[in-house]
């Protein structure tokens, strides 16, 4: 492997910068080279928000070029499709369903786009699509704050990561507050077999 | 990272994963930092955070200062007796402190004193973008620079040796993507924290009146003389690759040596790279070896041409057929914005005469295709947030024809549309300050706003002097109870310290009160009434009035209402909504959207249960999704 990239993108406050964190901490346990790109402050209020996660021996800088994206992990259609420039045609994408219209678009009176013509123009960068109901299942775990979690599973389901299924589970249980780990450990393990139907089918 | 006692593992060789900031933090353990001071500022705020989480388990003193040059001053005077100290800012916050920093570079210290600069390229979360380095030109003191978190954790340790060795202040400068970067880093030996110190009288060397610093401003050129020894041989100044190519030489510092790393990899350019992690002094001789052994040397480098400038000065000495490339002449690599592997690569390829491997300009030519008419997603005041409910009151009773100043806080989003509320922003406190010159000026009606925070670092003395000479202006401090945009750290007005131990609260309106000002009042922006006649009561007032808009910041309130199982409610839209759009123009929540571009919603994975929206709406269509 010389090196695995994952864009991660949505909206502050769905907790990117969480998941993450549990990606850069699975490929530490696993003795890889990682880094993790994070944008703080004024951006998170609500702003579009991308994270990355760069793992391999020679990399040093978090960031990554356009079309060397190994996976994008959307936690939001429109923020998906703002950071497609990153995929090329071998890139994964898994993608969130909770909508979230930015306000601006509100304010003018303005449609959120339609999926599918959203999925459409991702679609021409990739056509690995995966669109995964992370609200749903992130409520059936508990809570919809977990989608982050949700999507993590289906990204450990797709079996393209350099890191165990058990060491994210690990990095979870650690990064998680105790009392949540429960709940947590369910809605990777729903993204998870959610994933892994999606991909038989 | 949930649990900073992970900071406190006394396992030497241990490997985590750490935020470049929380390297910072465990290199304050590794040096034996008995004092720590900050005030929070993205990039920055990490540092303080995570020592505060660990201070008393871990020995040491930090506090959340009121401002960056309180911040220098007390990690100033710790060290001039001996102790080690710390005191870490954001980029503009060194700004505020270099009064401070510029004189003690002349006294110098006795225990080891870092201060920490965390650069903003791009303003991710900053009114500018400036280059500290230019503050160690500036100050004559020695600057490192980390290029990634393990540098960032190794160089706290060796700056405090180094400010010790040579009795100086050193400047520890990151950018947000080496604070902001996770990666692996080795732990080291914890030291122990030395709290303790002794203050021994030398009048010569602290009392700085004319005579004592025109003596000392020489003792700091010795002692940079000093410092350009050091910088030849410290192990941060290195070749990290020997290439084949011996026509090009590549000389770089901090993140912009992992682009140029990266980039001359995939360009195929097999070149020397000499990487600097001591930034000041340069090392002369190192440079001018280098510059000797290349007949074109490319300086990579974010914002100012600091190395570039001094690469060139030196290759006149050393090297003067040497052919120099960077961003002064021609710019090969922007002056301005954040640098990435992209940006050198552009660099590098027109350079070196080499095709980009990847075609990035077919990429965009498609991204553009699918990004046309995307909409655009900036940050927003979060659903619930009391400024809101603040601005609201302020644009009903003041509406168009105030001129609003405002300040650094979250509450500069109420600039945006629909509030509109924030027509001149500078620096902290400035929001008061620009204020009393637009209200002389014009003698429109002026409402600065300023933030809880802001009002303690910077918003006193500008109150002071406003309410001497008699501007008439109305001060909205706008109180959430928190530092906010910063990740909610404390203030003087919270009742905690940075050690997280609780002290006595100072109020806002009492200081106001104690500085003057003859009209001031306090009321919750969720009051909208009562809030509106405090303002026009405020604005008939003809000299400088003060109105506190008090209510906590949102986050917070949901936090504890998580933390202790509480329900938080959100409001509904019901049958009587005419979708007349008021709440929508009149209040930009993101948690109220459109269905079909038409019909009003409320988003009840977002709604905070303010009931602002309910209060503005003319049918009474909007209520709690269910009885609270």
């Amino acid at each position: 492997m010389k090196e695995f990239n994952i864009v991660l993108a949505g909206v502050g406050g769905q907790g990117i910068l969480l998941a993450a964190e549990i990606l850069g901490t699975a490929a530490v346990k696993e003795g890889l080279n990682v880094r993790v790109g994070e944008i703080h402050g004024m951006a998170q209020r609500g702003g579009a928000i991308v994270s990355t996660v760069r793992i391999g021996e020679n990399v040093l800088s978090p960031m990554i070029l356009e079309g060397k994206a190994d996976v994008i992990l959307g936690f939001e259609p429109l923020e998906t499709l703002r950071n497609i420039r990153y995929a090329s045609e071998k890139t994964l994408i898994i993608m969130g369903d909770e909508k979230i219209p930015p306000p601006g678009l509100t304010l003018k009176g303005e449609n959120y786009p339609q999926t599918n013509e959203i999925l459409e123009k991702i679609r021409r960068f990739s056509k690995n699509v995966i669109i995964v109901e992370a609200l749903r299942l992130a409520k059936e775990a508990g809570n919809i704050i977990m989608q982050n979690t949700v999507l993590l599973g289906a990204l450990a389901a797709t079996g393209k990561l350099p890191m165990a299924e058990d060491s994210l589970l690990e990095a979870l249980k650690e990064l998680v507050p105790a009392k949540y780990v429960e709940m947590n450990v369910k809605a990777f393990n729903l993204g998870y077999n959610h994933a892994k139907k999606l991909l038989e089918a | 990272m949930p649990n900073p006692n992970i900071l406190l593992k006394n396992q030497v060789g241990k490997r985590v994963l750490l935020l470049g900031n929380e390297a910072i933090a465990r290199g304050v353990l590794e040096a034996g930092i008995s004092v720590v001071t900050t005030y929070p500022g993205t990039p920055a705020s990490e540092i303080g955070d995570s020592i505060s989480a660990i201070a008393q388990k871990a020995g040491l003193y930090m506090e959340y200062s009121v401002n960056e040059i309180v911040a220098v001053e007390v990690a100033g005077g710790a060290a001039n007796c001996g102790v080690r100290a710390l005191a870490a800012m954001k980029h503009v916050g060194l700004n505020v402190a270099a009064d401070a920093l510029m004189t003690l570079a002349y006294t110098g210290v006795k225990g080891g004193l870092i201060i920490v600069a965390a650069d903003d390229p791009e303003c991710y979360s900053s009114q500018n973008e400036q280059d500290s380095r230019l503050y160690a030109l500036l100050s004559n003191l020695p600057c490192l620079e980390p290029s990634n978190a393990q540098e960032a954790k190794d160089m706290v340790v060796s700056a405090v040796e180094l400010s010790e060795k040579l009795e100086l202040p050193v400047i520890l400068r990151t950018t947000t993507r080496v604070s902001h970067t996770r990666a692996p880093v080795i732990y080291g030996k914890l030291a122990k924290p030395h709290l303790k110190g002794e203050f021994i009288r030398d009048v010569k060397r602290l009392v700085m009146v004319p005579a004592n610093s025109r003596p000392q401003h020489d003792v700091l050129l010795r002692k940079m003389e000093e410092a350009k020894k050091i910088t030849e041989a410290s192990p941060y100044n290195l070749i990290t690759h020997k290439g084949k190519d011996e026509k090009y030489g590549l000389i770089s510092s901090s993140s912009a040596y992992n682009y140029a790393v990266e980039a001359a990899e995939l360009l195929g350019l097999d070149i020397d790279i000499l990487k600097l992690g001591m930034t000041h002094p340069l090392p002369e001789k190192i440079i001018g070896k280098f510059l000797q052994e290349h007949a074109k040397v490319i300086v990579v480098e974010e914002l100012e041409p600091y190395l570039e400038l001094h690469v060139k000065t030196i290759a006149k000495d050393y090297a003067p057929t040497t052919m120099v490339y960077g961003k002064i002449r021609q710019q090969y690599f922007p002056r301005t914005g954040e640098l990435s592997t992209r940006k050198v690569l552009r660099g590098l390829a027109s350079i070196a005469g080499r095709k980009i491997p990847v075609d990035l300009e077919s990429a965009d030519e498609k991204y553009a295709e699918v990004a046309e008419g995307l909409p655009l997603r900036p940050p927003v005041l979060c659903a619930g947030c009391p400024h809101r409910a603040s601005f609201y009151v302020i644009k009903r009773v003041a509406g168009e024809n105030t001129i609003y100043p405002t300040d650094i806080g979250c509450y500069a989003l109420g600039a945006a549309p629909p509030l509109k509320v924030g027509d001149i922003l500078v620096c902290m406190g400035a929001g008061i300050g620009t204020a009393q010159g637009i209200s002389k000026a014009t003698e429109v009606n002026t409402i600065a706003i300023i933030g809880d925070s802001t009002f303690f670092h910077a918003g006193i003395p500008r109150l002071l002097n406003a309410v001497y000479n008699k501007h008439k202006l109305v001060v909205a401090v706008l109180d959430n109870l928190t530092t906010a945009m910063t990740g909610h750290q404390p203030h003087p007005g919270t009742g905690v310290t940075g050690m997280q131990t609780a002290t006595e609260r100072l109020a806002i309106e009492k200081v106001a009160e104690g500085c003057g000002v003859k009209l001031v009042m306090v009321v919750n922006p969720f009051h909208v009434k009562e809030a509106e006649n405090a303002l026009k009561e405020a604005l008939q007032f003809p000299e400088t009035s003060l109105i506190v808009f008090r209510a906590p910041c949102t986050l917070m309130l949901l936090r504890e209402k998580r933390r202790e199982g509480l329900e938080i409610i959100p409001f509904k839209v019901n049958e009587k909504c005419t979708n007349c759009m008021a709440c929508v123009k009149l209040l930009g929540c993101p948690a109220i959207i459109l269905k079909e571009g038409k019909t009003v919603l409320i988003n009840e994975n977002l709604c905070a249960g303010c009931g602002l929206c309910a209060y503005v709406c003319p049918y009474k269509a909007i209520e709690p999704a269910k009885p609270c």
